[in-house]
């Protein structure tokens, strides 16, 4: 089974969990940005968890469909059709040879995750290009598959769906639970509360590695020595000018900046379907 | 603040610091704590990632936070200036001083008041030690460089510092394992990759080898390419 990427969009590439074990090489974990929309993806297509996905960055990826294909969209961040018509997410399609998926832009979300039985062939982590091929292991499509029917407009949709997650909105703000981090203490009382209190904007030179955030200066008590330490996905370090950057996927193992807050593990997929100009709070409850 | 501080940076990650300080024994206790931890595995264990003054521990269930924590506190207390002798591999790597790959040699003179011949031989008669690997794949920080060879880091980084560069910075040197932008201070080239990613561990160095750097000439780098 294959597909070819008519245009791979903003950012599209291929995505699983992540490699682990390889840190204390200096190798960054990776993976999905929103973890857990990658997971349903999978699960909605029969796979292990860990399969590979496509990850979506907003819109425009464009994909023709080889073959006759099952597949499945989570995530969000986009519109999806079909050959022109309007198609759903969370759910299971099985469509015609030659038809198009292409993803139009929407107000909510970042990020959408394609999932195929199987999962796709390749190296995690490999961003897509025009013209590439992606193809599939060989295996049945799940049981379920068999039972969508296709239409006359080329394709079908299951009648089973994978519950539909919070999308963040750029017209509102979003609010993302944190914990202090180890040098929270070493910032001053006023910074802490602004932390708290205000709002942050995601910036426009946020990316897969992490998400710079702009709004009020944050302040050391005092000037710190630059030691480095180590970092993680969820960890909210401060440059020398103030600004708090959120690391995420792509995030390096050793950082040289003090470490504020983290994002608390079950607020990392929401933070990952905010789009820079998304307006967030981070919400501390002791 | 009490030393040795666990503390979480990720809801499956511990942190054990033994010091905000660089030092040789601090970072002997975070090896040391390192093998204490892989000799006494437990399931669930992820991965340790060793830094300068702590190590990283990662977890998944069954393991939890609270049962991670108690582990590593009680290793901690029973961490004892160990006898064993410490296993760590001697690596040479040559390294070619040549002013033509030597991009900041006029700068390191210049603040060092070192001659060429110098930063040299004070490169390569000591015995470094690799703390980490970090910042990239394959980076490896190490130290420590003897007082006369200290320089701090460019005030403005290079954009595009070659693969293979040998570089110092403070009290560290270090080898860019590819091409990309950095503060150091080059002074050498090595022609050894420092990190291939089809080949595992992928990383030439680990966290507490022992390097020595060994000169070589323009045309003897050339032929090892």
């Amino acid at each position: 089974m294959s597909i070819t990427i008519i245009k791979p969009g903003i950012h599209s590439s291929l995505q699983n969990l992540g490699r682990w074990g390889l840190q204390a090489f200096g190798i960054p974990i990776g993976g999905a940005m929103d973890s857990e929309s990658a997971i349903t993806a999978n699960r909605l297509c029969g796979n292990d968890d860990n399969a590979n996905v496509i990850e979506c960055t907003l819109h425009g990826l464009v994909i023709e469909f080889d073959e006759l294909t099952t597949f499945a969209v989570t995530g969000g961040g986009c519109r999806l059709q079909i050959n022109g018509e309007e198609v759903p997410f969370n759910r299971m399609i099985k469509v015609v040879p030659g038809s198009q998926l292409k993803t139009l832009p929407f107000e909510k979300g970042c990020r959408s995750y394609f999932a195929t039985p199987g999962g796709w062939k390749g190296n995690a982590g490999q961003v897509l290009n025009v013209g590439q091929i992606l193809s599939t292991e060989n295996i049945p499509a799940p049981h379920l598959a068999a039972s969508i029917v296709i239409g006359n407009d080329g394709f079908g949709i299951g009648n089973w769906k994978a519950p539909e997650i919070e999308l963040p909105s750029i017209h509102s703000t979003t609010n993302i639970h944190m914990l202090p981090g180890p040098e929270w203490d070493d910032f001053t009382e006023e910074s802490k509360k602004a932390f708290t209190e205000s709002t942050f904007i995601v910036s426009p030179s946020s990316d897969r590695m992490g998400y710079r955030l702009n709004g009020t200066a944050l302040k050391l008590k005092k000037e710190h020595e630059l030691i480095s330490t180590p970092v993680t996905r969820g960890i909210i370090q401060v440059t020398n000018n103030g600004d708090p950057i959120v690391l995420m996927a792509d995030a390096q193992t050793i950082g040289g900046y003090p470490r504020i807050a983290r994002v608390s593990g079950s607020d990392i997929s929401l933070l990952a379907q905010c789009r820079p100009g998304s307006k967030i709070k981070f919400i501390y409850n002791p | 603040m009490p030393y040795p501080r666990i503390y979480p940076i990720h809801d499956h990650a511990l942190t054990i610091e033994f010091s905000t300080l660089i030092s040789e024994e601090v970072h002997r206790k975070v090896m040391q704590m390192k093998r204490v931890i892989e000799k006494n595995s437990f399931d669930g264990l992820v991965e340790l990632v060793p830094a300068y003054t702590s190590l990283t521990v990662y977890f998944r269930p069954p393991a939890s936070q609270i049962e991670v924590h108690a582990i590593l506190q009680e290793q901690a207390s029973n961490l004892k200036e160990s006898d064993e002798e410490e296993v760590h591999r001697k690596i040479e790597i040559p390294v070619c001083y040549d002013p033509s790959l030597a991009v900041d040699l006029e700068i390191v003179m210049q603040s060092t008041g070192l001659d060429h011949d110098s930063i040299v031989r004070l490169h390569t008669e000591n015995e470094f030690k690799v703390y980490m690997i970090g910042f990239m794949p394959g980076f490896a920080y190490m130290g420590t460089l003897p007082p006369a060879l200290e320089i701090g880091r460019k005030k403005t980084p290079s954009l595009n510092i070659p693969s293979g560069s040998v570089a110092i910075a403070g009290k560290q040197t270090g080898i860019y394992p590819s091409t990309s932008p950095g503060g150091w201070n080059v002074i050498g080239r090595t022609p050894v990759r420092m990190f291939d990613p089809e080949q595992p561990p992928y990383s030439y160095l680990q966290a507490g080898d022992r390097v020595r750097f060994k000169a070589i000439s323009l045309p003897d780098y050339e032929s090892y390419l």
